[in-house]
């Protein structure tokens, strides 16, 4: 795909270079200059024909520039996406598998998911040098009178990296925090690290680091807070999209710890209990190559070691390539839409072009007996087909270009969404190029036609 | 003298879907360096398929054409496009102005064809070809606000302007009135005066009259040929008289 990629683009550099030169040559050279200011001439003492004729060709130009910046926005859009999960990144989740005990579920505990062996096993896994496990789940955060419905994440200090979130205040959980001996003073500490919207909400007034929350009775000391962080997922991902301001970090073993096995969760009134080890792993691969290979490693070991299809692996990859396809798919739409609004364009040139020549046939009679030769007369028609494409092409740029910064202000005044869109500086010159192609081969025919008449017949011609 | 246009034993022959029209039959005629011919002859009689083909403009089923001394009668289109380019002017009976280019443009297209470049020189060059006519002040008007008269003077300085060795008219006054039918013939007289050849197309005792040499054609054939005797200028008013009467002596029109 990329080779194609590279040679469409090649070609359309060519043939813009070519174009180039012969317009330069064209403005460069006295004669030039005066035979495009004679088709402009010719052009202008029928305006409104002229423009009607490149109608098409404008149409088609803008087309091509506004699709593709819009369709260039949402893959970018996709990819920005992406990159926040971190390409380089499998993410595997436990999944709470569909319950066939229907009866008797409220007095289960159901019990799920990935466990600390899993984990270990991925880490057996060459190419994985990171890996950040999670407990997530809701629950409500205290301080004092206030309340708010959180989310806990128990995890790592290498959580940080492997989300390249930034910190507002204070610090991120660290190592020491988790990892530390049996009897140390970080031991299985209750330090906490806020969300930006649960430490504004908890705290409104105050600087919330060195303070305390309290989880389940619990007492944490806030010893950070998170700078506002962009949803992830949500486009087309397979999974939800999910709000990460509400979150509140402490350390996983500190989770464990506190927490035991068995996590209760109130929701909608009915209360649930569930037993999940770790709700999910994000696994960092050392190579973007070793990523697929790494997913299916874990996958794997999933099978194997699961009795149950308890568990997902997201690679965050996949998506990339699935935006990929979705952009050729958009692209390949584009290109035969633009071809055919160019072919129209093109007809109508060709159409205006065969009337102007039975129109001027007299004209041709005269240039010819004055000494043009035929290559002088096809010249004169090719280029004032091509300075009318060109200036189609020119006005299909400025439609093209009013169309990618309106459309998307318009929707964003209409809707509060935002529409992105990226303007691909290869689709100016591409959609530039096409136009005066189109010129030269709508007016090739037309042109010949008049290169070839009689001269005789012609100055005969009422 | 020297021959500028020789046509020896030329045949044109027409092949339309049943029948061949024989428009020249065997033309043989010799036109030599300052002559000022006038081809006579009723209609259909030839005149103009004849100086289609002095022109260049065709190429003969027979026959031979020197132009100079070459040999014209074989060379293929763009050639063709080349010696009329450098070698001939032509007057049309219906002007045959780029209505949309102003006079100076108009004068300006032969030269366009020639591949040499177009300056200041080339364009004070077709200026002073419009001051020739008397159309000096005229410069960057479009045909359409000219007269008849004015528009073939237009036509006669295009025709001019390349330096021609042989000028060509078909019909040159076929659309104007008297007086000024009088006022082409008197330019083209004082043009044949400085030595420039001419061969005209008529069918008017009157314009024929002009020439020095008269040609009848019948039939495809050249029946008969007569000299005129040089006749006295009539008086002419306004801007081309001026024009004439400063003419200088000109050695390369
Ligand atoms: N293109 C042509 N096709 C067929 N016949 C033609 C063509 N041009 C001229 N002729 C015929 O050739 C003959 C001579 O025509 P022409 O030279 O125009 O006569 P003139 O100019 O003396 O009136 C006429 O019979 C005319 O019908
Ligand atoms: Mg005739």
């Amino acid at each position: 795909m990329l080779s194609i990629r590279d040679f469409v683009q090649t070609l359309v550099l060519l043939n813009l270079g070519g174009l180039a030169v012969f317009f330069g040559i064209m403005l460069f050279v006295a004669k030039g200059r005066r035979n495009i200011v004679l088709a402009l001439r010719s052009l202008w003492l029928h305006k409104l024909r002229s423009f009607l004729s490149v109608l098409g060709i404008i149409v088609g130009t803008a087309a091509v520039i506004a699709l593709m910046a819009f369709g260039e926005g949402s893959m970018q859009d996709a990819l920005e996406d992406i990159k926040r999960q971190g390409a380089t990144n499998v993410i595997v989740r436990s999944v709470k598998p569909p319950d066939n005990s229907t009866s008797q579920k409220r007095t289960f505990v159901v019990a799920y998911g990935l466990t600390r062996q899993d984990h270990e096993r991925f880490l057996t896994i060459n190419s994985v040098v990171q890996s950040v496990p999670m407990r997530i789940f809701p629950q409500e955060v205290r301080r004092l009178h206030r309340m708010v419905l959180g989310r806990v994440v128990g995890t790592t200090a290498d959580y940080q990296k492997v989300n390249k979130i930034d910190i507002a205040k204070g610090r991120f959980l660290l190592d020491a925090d988790n990892y530390e001996d049996e009897g140390a003073d970080n031991y299985m500490r209750n330090v906490a690290v806020l969300g930006s919207d649960i430490a504004h909400q908890l705290f409104p007034f105050e600087d919330p680091v060195g303070q305390t929350v309290v989880l389940q009775s619990q007492h944490y000391v806030v010893v950070g807070v998170l700078a506002d962080r962009m949803p992830t997922g949500g486009s087309g991902g397979s999974q939800a999209a999910e709000d990460f301001n509400k979150d509140v970090y402490i350390p996983l073993r500190t989770c464990w710890a506190r927490y035991g096995s068995r996590i209760f969760v109130r929701q909608s009134g009915s209360r649930s209990a569930e037993q999940v080890e770790l709700h999910q792993v994000t696994l960092t691969i050392s190579d973007m190559d070793k990523v697929r290979g790494a997913g299916d490693a874990i996958r794997d070991q999933l099978e194997q070691n699961h009795a149950k299809q308890d568990w997902a692996v997201t690679v965050p990859l996949d998506r990339l390539e699935e935006a990929e396809r979705a952009k050729n798919r958009y692209t390949l739409l584009l290109v035969l839409i633009a071809s055919i609004s160019l072919m129209v364009g093109g007809i109508g040139i060709m159409n205006i072009m065969l009337a102007t020549v039975t129109e001027r046939t007299r004209e041709i009679g005269i240039r010819r007996a004055l000494g043009a030769k035929r290559k002088d007369i096809t010249l004169q028609f090719l280029l004032e087909a091509m300075v009318q494409t060109a200036g189609g092409g020119l006005l299909g740029l400025g439609l093209g270009l009013t169309a990618v910064y309106g459309i998307p202000w318009a929707y964003t005044q209409f809707t509060d969404k935002t529409l992105p869109a990226q303007i691909v500086q290869m689709s100016i010159f591409l959609a530039l190029a096409v136009a005066v192609d189109v010129g030269i081969l709508f007016g090739w025919y037309p042109a010949r036609r008049a290169s070839r008449l009689d001269p005789i017949e012609a100055l005969r011609h009422e | 003298m020297a021959a500028v246009a020789k046509v020896i034993d030329l045949v044109k022959n027409y092949y339309l879907e049943a029948v061949v029209v024989r428009a020249l039959r065997g033309v043989t005629l010799t036109v030599n360096q300052g002559d000022f011919v006038a081809l006579m002859g009723p209609s259909g009689s030839g005149k103009s398929t004849l100086l289609n083909l002095l022109g260049c403009l065709d190429r003969p089923t027979s026959g031979q054409y020197f132009l100079g001394d070459q040999d014209v009668s074989e060379m293929d289109d763009d050639h063709l496009s080349e010696i009329r380019s450098r070698y001939l002017g032509f007057v049309f009976q219906s002007y045959n102005l780029l209505p949309q280019y102003t006079v100076v443009e108009n004068i300006e297209v032969p030269l366009v064809y020639q591949g040499g470049r177009l300056d200041e020189s080339t364009r004070a060059h077709c200026i002073r070809m419009a001051e020739l006519v008397g159309l000096g002040e005229r410069l960057d008007h479009r045909p359409m606000q000219l007269s008849g008269g004015q528009q073939q003077r237009v036509a006669i300085a295009r025709a001019l302007v390349n330096s021609p060795h042989v000028i060509l008219a078909d019909e040159p006054t076929g659309n104007l009135d008297s007086k000024t039918s009088d006022e082409i013939m008197v330019l083209l007289t004082r043009l044949n005066q400085q030595g420039k050849t001419i061969i005209m197309v008529t069918h008017e005792n009157d314009i024929a009259a002009w020439a020095r040499r008269v040609v009848h054609m019948r039939d495809g054939h050249i029946e008969s040929e007569q000299k005129n005797p040089p006749r006295p200028l009539p008086e002419l008013k306004g801007s081309l008289a001026v024009a004439i009467g400063d003419w200088p002596e000109l050695k390369r029109l």
